[in-house]
């Protein structure tokens, strides 16, 4: 994400609340401010209907890292 | 850990800032970057789909494996061909 | 630490690297044995071996907290304060702050002691750091554990391009020990942000550049001479045109701070030369927050904006150095700052006399800019030594040779009207029937530098020809 940013692009990372410590440690070692937007762990067992809607839950709260507020 | 004094008129806060983001999403390509982590596929897809709902122009691209950073020619790739990124899924 | 040291009783602080300590060491052992008495190691824990209680003081906190300058010092504490000390050996001193008679019988009555370990070099500065009295007023910027130095300084948007030295509190402290001024001096503000450009914020520039401390002082007359208003440093710097600022360094510190003035004196190589110059432009980039593609417009620019800075080659020459041409007093110091950009060379290798000579010069100030602007812009002449020769064994002062070019510059009028030479560029119809001068009165200036041997010099040109919004070349004496 660092790297990207670095290239001109803005960059929106989405992970699980398991990641909110590792990425906020991650971030701070690094310097950086990352934008991110965290879902409700846990993925993996999750079934498909469920992953769409929670996509759809979350569309608005990713893009809105991706415009000026 | 190295302290380094800051050389700057120090208008600006510590923390590397984020790129400043533009003002909408008109005209603009998204890429969405699928880290490889398993069922990421799925949501990556869904938000990309909606995008295309709303006319947005959408790019998709995968790591290779979850386990190493994207590769330099890929995020070279990406750096050339999209405007803003959406990358997942973390956990 | 500090919690050893007695409310009553007597402190020594030595180390095993001083005559003076060794000698002392049996005393010591007989005043541990009565009781009352406190020894600190600076060097070496094993010693003094005469005293088994010694405290290891090799983290020189105990030493630094009791300000301690020689070894051996000897403090007689009361009720928790401090009410005498000594240092060296002396007997008499010893038993006025001990209350012991006959302290080491074999030994001389007197011994001076020896530079304490707390005050090294190097030393002195850690302290400092960690005890938090640098009086660096400076944010700490704090690189995390998996940043890399100098990705840290890229990302953070410090660089010029290339790598920098990284401004950790250490460095900045030993660069400013090359100059007297207080740290918190503010030499002006510094455009386009008007932030405060002190000698502490230049400081870090200046380590970052890759100076040494004994260049602060000609870098601080360089930010000096910048922020004189009529060098119109923010037009400089926004500027679509080509400029920066061009250093010429005058008088006794080139030679004391080793910077060239000869062979390649414009090139690399020399890194007074090369550090001076890119400490002011990180100056100007991080403090003024004067940055390409923002508030600098320059379409191209040019190299010199990394760096460009030399010395004027003085000794042997047969005129005025710049800066006493400017006002300055004879061996005095000094830092010349043009808005200049790139070199065009002139070679000359057949001229025998100073009029041909002239001639070739002219011929190449006329193109600068275009050949259909006049007056175009200021520009600077360095002539090297075998083209100055030529004007020296003539007997052309400085001053003829400046006549002679201005005359040598002298357009007709006509020649410049937009459409004459069948170029668009140039002024209106109304220059035509009288002569202009390629340049403004004062708007050449002169200086010598480079290798003994070639018949080369080069034209530094300018930005603005005078006028009430351009900037004009402006000298400061550099300053302890």
């Amino acid at each position: 994400m660092a790297d990207l940013e670095a290239r001109g692009i803005p960059t929106v990372g989405v992970a699980t609340t398991e990641f909110i410590e590792g990425a906020a440690s991650q971030a701070k070692s690094l310097g950086i401010d990352p934008a991110l937007v965290f879902i409700p762990h846990p993925v993996q067992d999750r079934t498909d209907d469920e992953l769409k809607k929670l996509a759809d839950d979350h569309l608005e709260q990713i893009l809105a890292m991706l415009v000026k507020d | 850990m190295t302290v380094l004094l800051d050389p700057t008129s120090e208008r600006s806060p510590t923390i590397r800032p984020r790129l400043p983001r533009p003002q909408s999403l008109d005209g603009l390509t998204i890429g969405i970057l699928d880290i490889a982590k398993s069922r990421g596929d799925v949501f990556l897809h869904r938000l990309g789909e909606r995008l295309g709902e709303r006319g947005i122009a959408v790019k998709y691209y995968a790591k290779p494996t979850n386990t190493r950073p994207a590769p330099l020619p890929l995020r070279q790739q990406i750096a050339t061909e999209v405007d803003l990124v959406i990358e997942g899924l973390s956990d | 630490m500090t919690d050893r040291l007695p409310q009553d009783g007597l402190v020594a602080v030595v180390k095993r690297d001083c005559p003076t300590c060794v000698l002392a060491a049996p005393v010591l052992g007989d005043l541990a044995r009565n009781g009352g008495l406190t020894v600190y190691t600076q060097d070496d824990p094993s010693f003094p071996e005469t005293v088994p209680g010694r405290v290891d003081d090799t983290a020189l906190d105990v030493s630094h907290r009791l300000k301690i300058e020689i070894v051996p010092t000897l403090i007689r504490f009361e009720a928790g304060r401090e009410v005498g000390r000594t240092y060296g050996w002396d007997r008499g001193e010893w038993r006025r702050l001990t209350g012991v008679e006959g302290l080491g019988p074999g030994l001389p009555e007197a011994r001076p002691g020896c530079g304490a370990k707390n005050l090294e070099p190097g030393i002195i500065e850690r302290l400092k750091i960690r005890f938090n009295e640098t009086g660096l007023k400076s944010r700490r910027i704090e690189i995390g554990k998996d940043e890399d130095e100098q990705e840290a300084m890229y990302a953070r948007g410090w660089s010029d391009g290339l790598p920098l030295v990284p401004p950790t509190e250490e460095r900045v402290l030993r660069m400013l020990d090359g100059t007297a001024r207080d740290p918190q001096e503010v030499l002006g503000l510094v455009p386009p942000a008007l932030a405060a450009a002190t000698v502490e914020k230049i400081a870090v520039n200046a380590v970052m550049a890759g100076c040494k401390s004994e260049y602060l002082p000609v870098v601080l007359a360089a930010v000096e001479a910048v922020l004189d208003e009529s060098f119109a440093m923010h037009g400089v710097l926004a500027t679509t045109g080509f400029v920066g600022p061009v250093l010429v360094v005058n008088g006794p510190v080139r030679g004391r701070i080793g910077m060239n003035a000869k062979g390649n004196a414009l090139g690399q190589g020399n890194r007074a030369n090369a550090a001076i110059g890119r400490a002011l432009q990180l100056v100007i980039r991080n403090v003024g927050e004067g940055r390409p593609r923002e508030v600098d417009r320059a379409t191209l620019g040019n190299p010199g904006k990394y760096t460009y800075c030399f010395a004027e080659d003085e000794e042997g020459s047969s005129w005025a150095p710049l800066s006493v041409e400017r006002g300055l007093k004879p061996g005095q110091s000094a830092v010349t700052v043009f808005a200049g950009y790139g070199l065009q060379g002139v070679t000359d290798q057949k001229s025998r006399d100073p009029e041909s000579l002239s001639r070739s010069f002219a011929g190449s100030l006329l193109g600068l800019g275009n050949v259909k602007l006049a007056p175009a812009c200021d520009a600077m002449l360095v002539i090297s030594p075998e083209h100055h020769r030529t004007f020296r064994q003539a007997g052309w002062s400085k001053a003829r040779l400046y006549e002679e070019l201005y005359r040598l510059c002298e357009i007709p009028g006509a020649d410049l009207v937009t459409g004459a030479k069948a170029i668009a560029e140039g002024g209106p119809a109304s220059l035509a029937g009288k002569p202009v001068n390629k340049f403004r009165p004062g708007g050449i200036m002169i200086v010598r530098a480079g290798g003994d041997a070639g018949m080369f010099s080069g034209i530094i040109g300018g930005w603005s020809a005078g006028g009430p919004r351009s900037s004009l070349p402006v000298t400061k004496e550099v300053r302890n």
